[in-house]
């Protein structure tokens, strides 16, 4: 039965895919060789895909993958349940032991100096993701450089806010407009169609 | 009632970030921390970075991980599966939408020339998005 063959791989994939989007890709990708359900470009296919899409790339490759296995809308509904089912157990258990923790340990220093490394190794593990994404993909020419330039200008805005005493709420509604992420995909996005 | 209107703006933010996670999963960290924790102060900017240890940590989607820990926090112990299922579905569902529509109606999608225009504009964007959070966070650290 197709149905339970997609739960159980997609169960497994959401267990054991340790470090989000591309690792998950890849146990996709296991899966789908293994059972047969679809070719290898059709899967490179449905990842190109799932990373121009709305939406994580891990839960947009499951989606698709359910859909193209078994033809029916049911197929995407049992993959992305079963993706998320490991991660809403563990995740549960992991938020309750730290609540506990965090409430016992609050006034702790050395809880409280681990849990500042922790959130140093955190902003590194970003820092390193940004740096992987600025490869020749992003940057194609000039005007890749201008978006990155203009956006990453526009979102440091708020930081001016403090040393600069801005108080007068114009002002402060005019830069957390400009600094929208959300409004910055979108413009970046109306530039790309513009001018290639 | 005033639960049942938090839960249902939950479910709008998370909604929007989920639609907006264009470009892969570090763009939801910027839409999070701008929308949850900004704007809406349900979470704090330490607690935000502890949750990001524990999302990653974790297997799974980093996206769902982070939505479950936002509910989580946002409940404050009452209702909790309501928030973690308002956070959850909203992560997923334009996720889900956007891939059944393109399955079924759009197969020729990726080929279209504007769609990769488009893209070739977001992708700088993106970079630029995680770099600016990566340094509010540090200020925060």
């Amino acid at each position: 039965m197709i149905y339970l063959e997609l739960f159980i791989s997609f169960l497994k994939i959401g267990l054991l895919g340790f470090g989000g989007g591309m690792s998950i890709i890849a146990l996709i990708q296991i899966e789908v060789t293994n059972h047969g359900w679809m070719s290898e470009p059709e899967f490179l296919d449905i990842v190109g895909i799932s990373q121009v899409t709305p939406g994580p790339i891990g839960m947009n490759c499951a989606t698709y993958v359910g859909y193209t296995a078994t033809g029916s809308v049911w197929g995407s509904l049992v993959a992305s349940v079963a993706i998320v089912i490991p991660s809403l157990i563990i995740m549960l258990t992991i938020c309750s032991i730290y609540m506990k923790i965090r409430d016992k340990w609050a006034d702790n220093k050395v809880y409280q100096v681990v849990m500042r490394v922790i959130r140093i190794a955190v902003v590194g593990l970003i820092a390193f993701a940004a740096y992987r994404l600025c490869s020749k993909a992003s940057f194609i020419d000039t005007t890749s450089y201008v978006i990155c330039g203009v956006v990453g200008v526009c979102s440091l805005l708020p930081l001016l806010k403090k040393p600069l005493h801005i108080e007068n709420a114009h002002w402060k509604r005019v830069i957390d407009t400009l600094s929208h992420p959300i409004l910055l995909v979108v413009l970046a996005g109306a530039v790309g169609a513009l001018v290639y | 009632m005033g639960e049942f209107r938090k839960v249902l703006e939950l479910f709008w933010v998370y909604l929007k970030i989920g639609t907006f996670t264009i470009g892969g999963g570090y763009v939801t960290l910027t839409l999070v921390q701008r929308e949850i924790v900004d704007k809406l102060h349900w979470v704090e900017e330490r607690e935000f970075l502890n949750m990001l240890a524990l999302a990653q940590a974790a297997p799974g989607l980093i996206a769902v991980n982070t939505a479950i820990f936002v509910g989580w926090c946002v409940s404050k112990g009452k209702h909790r599966w309501a928030y973690i299922t308002a956070a959850v579905l909203g992560a997923v569902i334009p996720s889900i939408v956007c891939i059944l529509a393109i399955a079924i109606f759009f197969t020729q999608y990726k080929n279209l020339p504007q769609v990769e225009s488009v893209f070739k504009g977001v992708r700088p964007a993106v970079v630029a998005l995680i770099s600016a959070t990566v340094i509010r966070l540090a200020t925060k650290i």
